[in-house]
Order: C-alpha cells, then structure tokens, then sequence
C-alpha cells in the first residue's frame, strides 16, 4: 500500500512556503514600486528586498526534499 | 477593519514624497540670504526647482516664489488625490484637501469684503483642493461677495449652498462671520458625515477632523469674547462634533467674560499652552497670537500622524501638513526677507516639524 504521509507532509511544507513568499513578495512588491517611482535610484535596494523572502519557499523546498529523500 | 487602499504602494510613495522636504538646514540657509532673488537662486537647487523657472518666466522677486510655492503645492496635493482615485478610496483625500478650499473661499470673501486687489488677495490662497487655480483666479476676478457667491452656485460648486442660504444675514448686518461660520459648519458637517465607519482610517480622520472643530470653536470663543457678543448669540456660532470641548464647554467658556478667564478654564485639555502667553497678551486682546499658536497645535498634531500607523491613511495626513507647513514656512521667510526684518524674528515665525 502506498503510504501518503510523506508526500502530503512535502506538499504542505513546500505550499505553505511558496504561499508565505507570495504574500510577503505582493507586500513588499506594492512598496517597492511605490518607492521605485518617487525615487528611482532606490531600485537595486528594492530588488533585493523582494528577493529576501524567496528565502522562505526555499527552506520549504529544501524541507520537502528532505522528507522525501530523508524518511523513505 | 481592512480598507481598500492598497497602503503599502500610496504611503511608499508618500513616504518618498517626503524625504524630498526642505529640512530645517535649508530653511536655515534661505533665512541667512541677502535678498529675494538669492532666496530664487537657492530655491532653484532644491525639488522646487520646475516650478522656479516655470514662474521666472512671467514673474520676478516675491511674486516668483509665491507663483512657484503656488504651483508646487497644487501639482503635490493633486498627486496624493490622485494616488487615493487610483485606489478607488478618495473620500479621505477629498477631506483632507478640501480643507484648503474652504480656506480659499474664505480669503476671496474676505478680501472682497474689504475691497482688496486682486493681486494681493491671490498671493493668500492655497490651491490645495479640488478648486483647481484657474478657478481661484476667476473667483477672485468678481467684483464683489455677491458675484464669489453667484459663480459658485453658476458652476455647482457645493460650499455654494451654506453661502447662498446665509447671504440675506450677511447682507443685513454686514458681517461675513456668519458666512464663514456656515462655510465651516458645511464643510465639518460633510466630513464628519463622510468618516463615520469603524475603520482605523475613519478614526484617524475623526481624531483630526475633530481636533479642526476645537480649534475652530476656540478661535471664535475668542473673537466673541473680544466683541462681547451675548451669549445668546455666541451659542448659534459654535459647531458641534469637536475632540474635546462640547458646546456646554465652550459656552462656559464665552461666559468666562474675559480671555484670561476663558482659557484658564482649557487647563488640563490640549488646549492648555494658550493660558501660558504672555500676560500682556491677555491684556491686549490680541487674538492673533492665540491663532498663531492654535495654527502651530494644529500643525505639530497633523504631522506628528506621520508617526501613525504606517499602513494606515495616517501618513497621508501628516505629509499633507509636513507640506503645507514647509510651503508656509517659505512663504514667511521670502515676505519678512523683502521687509528687512531681522532673522532672528524671522525664525521666531517659522514651524519646524
């Protein structure tokens, strides 16, 4: 039979991750663009700053592949 | 409750909007110029710069920079309305700003009512609302109270309603108080009436809106103790709706009978800074000075929202008064600069927020 468990866990640590950077990217994006068209110059700070929570799908990804490879 | 302005994009761009302010050292520095045109020359290195050269144009000396000052305020406020229209959420907006048109409309009466030149009565007007400049400057153009009147109604202008109804009053007793009075009881009644939700942001501008209404009703708690106008009388002046002081209070107030007594009686309000001027202001019944630091209350209490929560419309409210202060505060030192008045007078007048 096959066991479910892992993979649902991987969805759900993967997902909730993917949806944590959604959200702050969409907030921090709006700013961003917000601030980018009063001051141009700020435009590198922005981009990195949108990037910064990328870094929480990733863990969710890295969580997810461990699971997976990790508890077979 | 949650809005729906998209703040996280209106207040960035506010914000940004914000850091290109004078700060205290130019002003210091336009303080320390010799004459109006290096006070041009200055003015022309910082974010007013389009508008300078635009007003040099047709304009020289102190008429540039109130052209310029004019412009510059207008096209500012014109873009946070429109910020707010993209955001299908502009009622806060059009409260905010069209505080200035009721301001407007009270200097053209005004002016009129005492038969100022054009000229002079245009260089007092803030084009900050929705009354757009050319508006202001065909308003100005009527020879009199009654054709401001007859032209705001012509084109809809609502703040026509409370004008038109009370002009038959203003016409017997030749007293533009009570014009104004309306004007300002309109305008309350319509925010007041606008910003009754439960919304943070509905708080927010009742707070302020409210904090406007006390002010107003002191300012004329004062004028009417000046005039010894019975209480009866005083009591049809007097708009409801303020932060701290209810019409029981105010009336208590205007029966104090004296400006002295009167404001001992704000100690522990708010408004309690107005008992500590100097004693011969109290003696002197000069009004002015209680309406200098009034204005100034009102200043530091606008723009310290900016301090507010900063997804809020809190933020807006304080970079419209940071931005009104700074144009003021322009407006000051470039017309005591042209009279020679000395600079440490020159500081005392100026805001700093």
């Amino acid at each position: 039979m096959v066991d479910w468990g892992i993979p649902i866990g991987a969805g759900i640590a993967f997902g909730l991750g993917a949806v944590g950077t959604g959200f702050a990217q969409s907030k921090i994006g709006s700013a961003g663009a917000g601030t980018i068209a009063e001051r141009p110059e700020t435009f590198g700070y922005m981009v990195v700053l949108v990037a910064i929570p990328e870094t929480l799908v990733i863990l969710g990804f890295v969580v997810s592949a461990m699971m997976i490879i990790m508890l077979k | 409750m949650a809005t729906s302005v998209n703040y996280g994009y209106v207040n960035a761009r506010i914000r940004g909007m914000k850091s290109r302010l004078l700060g205290r050292e130019l002003l210091e520095s336009l303080i320390l110029k010799p004459d109006t045109d290096a006070i041009i020359t200055e003015l022309g290195k910082t974010p007013y710069r389009e508008e300078i050269e635009k007003a040099a144009v047709q304009h020289a000396g102190l008429a540039c920079i109130e052209v310029a000052l004019r412009m510059d305020i207008a096209r500012t406020f014109r873009k946070i309305y429109s910020l707010f229209k993209k955001e299908m959420d502009e009622k806060y907006a059009r409260i905010l700003l069209n505080r200035w048109d009721v301001h407007n409309i009270k200097t053209i009466l005004r002016g009129k009512n005492i038969h100022e030149p054009s000229s002079e009565i245009l260089g007092c007007l803030i084009p900050a609302g929705q009354l757009d400049e050319a508006t202001l400057v065909e308003l100005v153009k009527q020879p009199d109270v009654r054709g401001v009147i007859d032209l705001l109604a012509t084109w809809r202008i609502i703040y026509s309603l409370p004008l038109t109804q009370h002009f038959k009053e203003y016409s017997e007793k030749r007293d533009l108080a009570v014009m104004e009075y309306a004007l300002d009881k309109f305008y309350f009644a319509i925010a007041l009436d606008t910003i009754r939700g439960n919304t943070d942001d509905d708080r927010i501008m009742r707070e302020m809106v409210a904090t406007e209404i006390d002010v107003t009703n002191i300012r004329s708690v004062l004028k009417m103790i000046r005039d010894r106008i019975p209480i009866e009388e005083a009591q049809e002046f007097l708009i409801p709706g303020g932060a701290v002081l209810d019409e029981k209070r105010l009336v208590l107030l205007v029966k104090a009978g004296t400006i002295k007594d009167a404001m001992k009686q704000l100690a522990g309000s708010p408004y309690e800074f107005l008992g500590q001027v100097p004693e011969e202001t109290f003696k002197q019944e000069k009004i002015s000075v209680f309406e200098k630091e009034l204005e100034r209350f009102l200043i530091r209490k606008g723009t310290g929202w900016f301090f507010g929560d900063p997804l809020s419309i809190a933020i807006a409210i304080g970079y419209v008064w940071a931005k009104f202060t700074e144009v003021t505060n322009i407006r000051i030192i470039s017309r005591l600069k042209m009279a020679d008045v000395a600079e440490k007078i020159i500081r005392e007048e100026l805001v700093y927020v």
